[in-house]
């Protein structure tokens, strides 16, 4: 599985509108609530249970809140960016825009995995990140990753 | 090479594309009376660089490691069912680490003379395809390829 098999208009948000790192997190778990009808507490509980392992701010402005969670039926996957840098607690101590929330399925083990491999080498160039980082809307956060 | 088919792999994810190519290799080994094995690879390399990367924190690499090895069993269950059902015999194969490299070493090793596939998706960018492990295992396979389009006759031809 790889990021365009999930890449969905309705789950991406450009700008976010939350300036902190939890209200990002909480936002973006709203947008799959709201898209796909998921219980939002629960996915919710399942991104922050990860989350106190340790931030999934992976550094160079990205972070990547992830849970494995049967509150849905399918892997899911949220973009936002933020227009704003947000203190996502990353490896790096920079702050983070780009924001990937993924929630699987515990039956999709292997899928998960591939969906959070296919986002990191997506990830890697910073051109691109720079890119996603000014995209103005959806269509253009899509098209970045059509191309 | 030999024809007809003599060592037949399928490769096997879990994904329901990749049933359809078992099935196909299945249904092609009792035809051509060849040896059938599928193969489930636990991608151990995505896991090691997602904990490089810092995406997943060992106990979390440990926890999906587990899960993978476990779906890996499972599946390749299921194969065998297929086979027995079919009156095939098949040999199911575990396997760890990068999946187009230790897949083309497994092709190698047993001399099989051909590799099925499925979930080959369409190109929809330069990014996707080189992301593909299903693409990787098509252009670097040492042995003639067959890539099975997800297609339900092939479901409803199996079930007859």
């Amino acid at each position: 599985m790889n990021v365009l098999e999930v890449l969905e208009k309705d789950l991406i948000k450009v700008p976010l509108e939350s300036s902190e790192k939890y209200a990002v997190i909480k936002e973006l778990v709203e947008v799959a609530a709201h898209a796909k009808g998921y219980d939002k507490n629960a996915m919710l509980e399942a991104i922050l249970a990860r989350e106190r392992l340790g931030s999934t701010g992976i550094g160079n402005g990205i972070a990547i809140p992830h849970a494995k969670s049967d509150v849905v039926t399918t892997v899911t996957m949220v973009i936002g960016i933020s227009k704003l840098p947000i203190d996502f607690e990353s490896i790096d101590n920079q702050k983070a825009k780009i924001f990937f929330l993924v929630i699987a399925p515990s039956k999709e083990a292997s899928a998960h995995v591939e969906l959070l491999a296919s986002i990191a080498r997506s990830c890697s160039s910073g051109i691109f990140r720079r890119m996603l980082e000014q995209a103005k809307d959806a269509d253009e956060v899509i098209q970045l990753f059509m191309e | 090479m030999s024809v007809p088919f003599k060592q037949i792999v399928a490769y096997i994810d879990g994904s329901e594309s990749s049933m359809t190519a078992l099935m196909y290799a299945i249904k092609l080994a009792k035809e051509h009376n060849a040896q059938a094995t599928a193969v489930y690879v636990v991608n151990t390399k995505a896991l090691s660089d997602l904990l490089k990367s810092g995406i997943f924190v060992a106990v979390e690499r440990d926890e999906y490691q587990k899960d993978l090895f476990e779906d890996a069993d499972r599946y390749l269950r299921h194969a065998t069912r297929l086979a027995e059902e079919k009156g095939v015999e098949i040999e199911t194969v575990k396997l760890e680490g990068s999946v187009h490299a230790v897949v083309k070493e497994l092709v190698k090793r047993i001399e099989a003379d051909l590799l099925i596939l499925g979930g080959v998706s369409d190109i929809r960018s330069r990014r996707d395809e080189l992301a593909s492990e299903t693409d990787r295992m098509m252009r670097t396979a040492p042995c003639p390829v067959l890539v099975v389009r997800e297609d339900d006759d092939i479901w409803d031809e199996f079930e007859r």
